[in-house]
């Protein structure tokens, strides 16, 4: 019993300290590390974008050959009208990778608490559905719902609150998944046998996962935008 | 109670079946089509990507069942 205990202790979303307003307001840990990543990415940002050159020197061609990624990325899939909205989708990878990276040092990642994976998730279906009457208009999203046929418009509204909640519950349920197992695996062998399962769990699913977060996003936006 | 509480969860992990069965062959075809046609690869990575991730939902959800399970029913 004394490992079940210790890890509905580390499952519970912690209030990092409160806010002395309006009778105290608690701010949850996932917040605070929330901000030290904000942090981070404006500094470096910050650090990198001092004197661009036209012949890129080392770093330069670094930070130039992340961004062209990422914009190849997201052409390939929205196509040309849909490069507005790359800026918010390159920003939420970003976010995401380096949230779920954070358990390599022994931070909580944010996005296990589950506030966090909704709120992107609610983000992201008000982006698409924006995306889909800044292209087609007020009339033809309205018409949108019904296609291909009038016998289909249940199911379609019926996905305006599938999709949102199955981005949010699969990024939040991959990353819980993982962090649960970790956490298993370090109160059985605290030592060497969790390097290269923290290699798998932290690496490359928090990445996986960052990744197909903004792909589904970007793929249902284009569907929308057709 | 705990043991049925316990089982409860299990049977709900087992939606893992069909997420694995399903990547399985998803991978399986991906793997044979890319040995077929190399040059198709990108392509072919991304839907298998897709696939995967859809896929890998129905996993997801029955273990998010089993916790809330475990968590809730005390």
């Amino acid at each position: 019993m004394d490992i079940a205990g210790k890890l509905m202790e580390e499952l519970e979303s912690k209030t990092s300290f409160t806010i002395p307003l309006f009778g105290g307001i608690p701010v949850s840990s996932s917040v605070t590390v929330t901000w030290g990543i904000m942090l981070i990415l404006m500094i470096l940002t910050l650090i990198f974008v001092r004197n661009l050159k036209m012949v890129p020197d080392k770093p330069q061609i670094v930070l130039e050959t992340i961004v062209g990624f990422i914009y190849n990325f997201f052409t390939d899939i929205l196509g040309e009208h849909g490069k507005r909205y790359i800026p918010y989708l390159g920003t939420v990878l970003i976010y995401l990778a380096c949230s779920n990276l954070t358990g390599l040092f022994g931070i909580t990642p944010p996005t296990k608490d589950l506030n966090v994976t909704a709120a992107l998730a609610i983000m992201s279906i008000i982006l698409i559905e924006y995306s889909g009457i800044h292209s087609k208009g007020g009339k033809g999203y309205f018409k949108s719902f019904a296609e291909p046929m009038v016998l289909m418009t249940p199911i379609n509204i019926l996905e305006l609150f599938i999709r949102p909640l199955s981005l949010c519950m699969r990024l939040f349920g991959n990353i819980l998944g993982g962090f649960v197992v970790m956490e298993l695996l370090k109160l059985i062998v605290p030592a060497v046998i969790p390097v290269p399962f923290s290699f798998y769990f932290d690496i490359f699913d928090g990445l996986i996962q960052a990744y197909v977060f903004v792909f589904l996003t970007s793929l249902f936006m284009q569907e929308k935008m057709e | 109670m705990t043991a049925l509480i316990a089982i409860g969860a299990g049977i709900a992990v087992m939606t893992g079946i069909g997420a694995g069965i399903g990547i399985g062959i998803a991978t399986s075809k991906a793997t044979e089509s890319i040995a077929r046609q190399p040059e198709a690869s990108a392509n072919i990575n991304k839907a298998l990507l897709l696939g995967c991730a859809l896929a890998e939902a129905t996993a997801i959800y029955g273990f998010v069942i089993g916790l809330l399970i475990i968590l809730f029913l005390k």
